[in-house]
């Protein structure tokens, strides 16, 4: 992918979005109204009675910090491909752009970066406060660890965006993949409370769910310091989610594109 | 002359999408399909300023996303500076322009010049290159003092003018006009037409494809005319050699239009 348009891309989203910077600051204090928030919830709660909490080593609140704070990546690959798509073509800036020499899969992608840089952002000011304000120690975290964690994590979860914005490439509204997923990933993956102590029905559901060894992994790496052959199984598991995804995303993707080039519909919305 | 335009047998149908009401009520019935572009053959010169006239509705915008890849023919072929629009896309995109009266294409809280850097990378201009490029068509354009405005702020003539130069980004040879005049005032859109037909089409020999339902701006500055009624080519020629296909040598455009729209034979001229 040329990595000048590539740049061109995250500088254009980066210049409109600071256009608006009065959101940028109230999206942080967001940030620390939910990370306090979660602090006093975290004050009822006795870990002691969370038996997965406890395999952890620490109490409800460092938990729940990396699971809200890195959630995000989640709700950004379900609705960064799908939504950027929708907004460049209900603002017609999709049609100037498809008619440069730019493939379509480049813009796609290269217009939701922006959204994963300032996802990657906020998960840091979400780790910031926590450990500034609420004392949560992050001095065992294994920054290489947490890293292939995270890459795998987001393509692994940008397939699934992908496969999503195909729908709306087609569809225009009411993609099912990101409905289905949206409505399932805070329940199932491990977010707000490990999936351990979910029935074992409901329970074998987060196993199809990429978030859930995504999470796992970086609590151990992060607060636990784990190296990465200790978090071979959820590297692993990733990992088989990237090889069966990327490319059915591809095929999709690329499928979604030649039906709205028949149909005429690439531009409408 | 060499050709640079060449469609041949052109068809393109639509066929248009169901409401979940009707499949549901008709779930065996196939929708009717719509013959947008119905056997179109004609060739455009190298240099020429032709112009695509018709009511609404004619197929003259599906034409122009057909010349410019964006939408997908159903049969036929239509070449583009020697390239095809369906195996050769990259190339056809690299080669031309598309301006459309659309003012929503670009995006309103950059300025000028943020604009036209974003599109330039697109276009595969380095960063000098696209500095330099910016320079030398605002220019030629006039609206050097308009570059570091925001695009809301300026006026919509201005904006017409940005579109231009998007267009002319990557020195392309062959630029599709879509009512690039229709919600201009008389005079600026006078103005444009001159710079077309001047600057554009005499100095820099460029090929332009003219769309327009708006008969008064023909005359002056058509090379050749092209008449699209309910998907057909009607008509195709020079303004007095059509006069005198219809044997109305003094006949005003509007009853030469009327004429060819109602007459029952295609190809006048």
């Amino acid at each position: 992918m040329p990595l000048r348009k590539v740049f061109a891309f995250i500088k254009k989203e980066f210049l409109v979005k600071s256009s608006y910077w009065l959101a940028f600051i109230f999206s942080w204090l967001g940030i620390l109204v939910s990370v306090a928030t979660f602090y006093f919830i975290s004050k009822l709660l006795n870990p002691e009675n969370i038996i997965s909490v406890k395999e952890y080593g620490i109490g409800y609140f460092p938990y729940v910090l990396i699971g809200i704070a890195f959630a995000g990546y989640f709700s950004t690959a379900m609705h960064a491909f799908s939504g950027k798509i929708r907004h460049e073509q209900v603002t017609g800036t999709l049609e100037a752009m498809l008619v440069t020499p730019t493939r379509l899969s480049t813009i796609i992608i290269s217009l939701s970066l922006w959204d994963f840089i300032f996802t990657s952002i906020n998960a840091f000011i979400y780790l910031f406060f926590g450990a500034v304000f609420f004392k949560v120690s992050f001095m065992q975290m294994n920054i290489p660890a947490a890293l292939v964690i995270l890459i795998l994590t987001i393509v692994s979860l940008s397939s699934i965006g992908i496969i999503s914005a195909s729908f709306i490439m087609v569809f225009k509204k009411g993609d099912p993949i990101s409905w289905l997923m949206t409505m399932s990933s805070g329940f199932f993956s491990g977010v707000f409370f490990p999936v351990d102590i979910l029935p074992l029905g409901l329970r074998v559901f987060s196993y199809f769910f990429p978030l859930t060894y995504a999470l796992r992994g970086l609590r151990h790496a992060i607060l636990q310091g784990y190296a990465i052959r200790m978090l071979m199984p959820d590297i692993a598991a990733l990992a088989v989610f990237c090889i069966i995804l990327v490319p059915l995303s591809m095929k999709l993707f690329g499928y979604a594109v030649k039906r709205a080039k028949i149909s005429g519909s690439l531009t409408y919305y | 002359m060499d050709c640079t335009i060449k469609v041949t047998g052109l068809t393109k149908q639509f066929f248009p999408s169901r409401g979940i009401y009707t499949a549901l009520l008709h779930p065996l019935e196939k929708p009717r399909p719509i013959l947008a572009i119905d056997d179109i053959t004609f060739e455009v010169k190298k240099g020429e300023f032709i112009y695509l006239v018709g009511p609404n509705g004619a197929g003259k915008t599906t034409l122009i996303k057909i010349m410019s890849v964006a939408v997908l023919p159903t049969s036929g072929r239509a070449m583009v500076n020697g390239y095809d629009v369906v195996k050769d896309e990259s190339r056809v995109k690299a080669s031309i322009g598309l301006i459309s009266g659309d003012e929503r294409s670009f995006y309103w809280r950059l300025t000028m010049r943020q604009n036209l850097d974003f599109f330039a990378a697109l276009y595969n201009l380095s960063a000098v290159q696209a500095r330099i490029k910016i320079e030398e068509l605002a220019n030629f354009l006039d609206i050097t003092s308009y570059l570091d405005r925001r695009f809301q702020e300026c006026s919509t003539g201005i904006k017409q003018r940005l579109a231009i130069a998007r267009a002319l980004l990557n020195n392309p040879s062959v630029l599709f006009m879509d009512e690039p005049t229709k919600s201009l005032d008389p005079l600026t859109a006078r103005n444009l037409r001159d710079f077309i037909k001047d600057r554009l089409v005499r100095e820099q020999k460029k090929t332009v494809v003219f769309v327009t339902h708006n008969l008064s701006e023909v005359e002056d500055f058509a090379d050749r005319i092209v008449i699209m009624y309910q998907g057909r080519i009607k008509a195709c020629g020079t303004i007095p050699d059509l006069r005198q296909t219809i044997n109305s040598p003094q006949a005003s455009l509007e009853e030469l239009y009327g004429k060819i729209i109602n007459s029952n034979s295609d190809a006048v001229a």
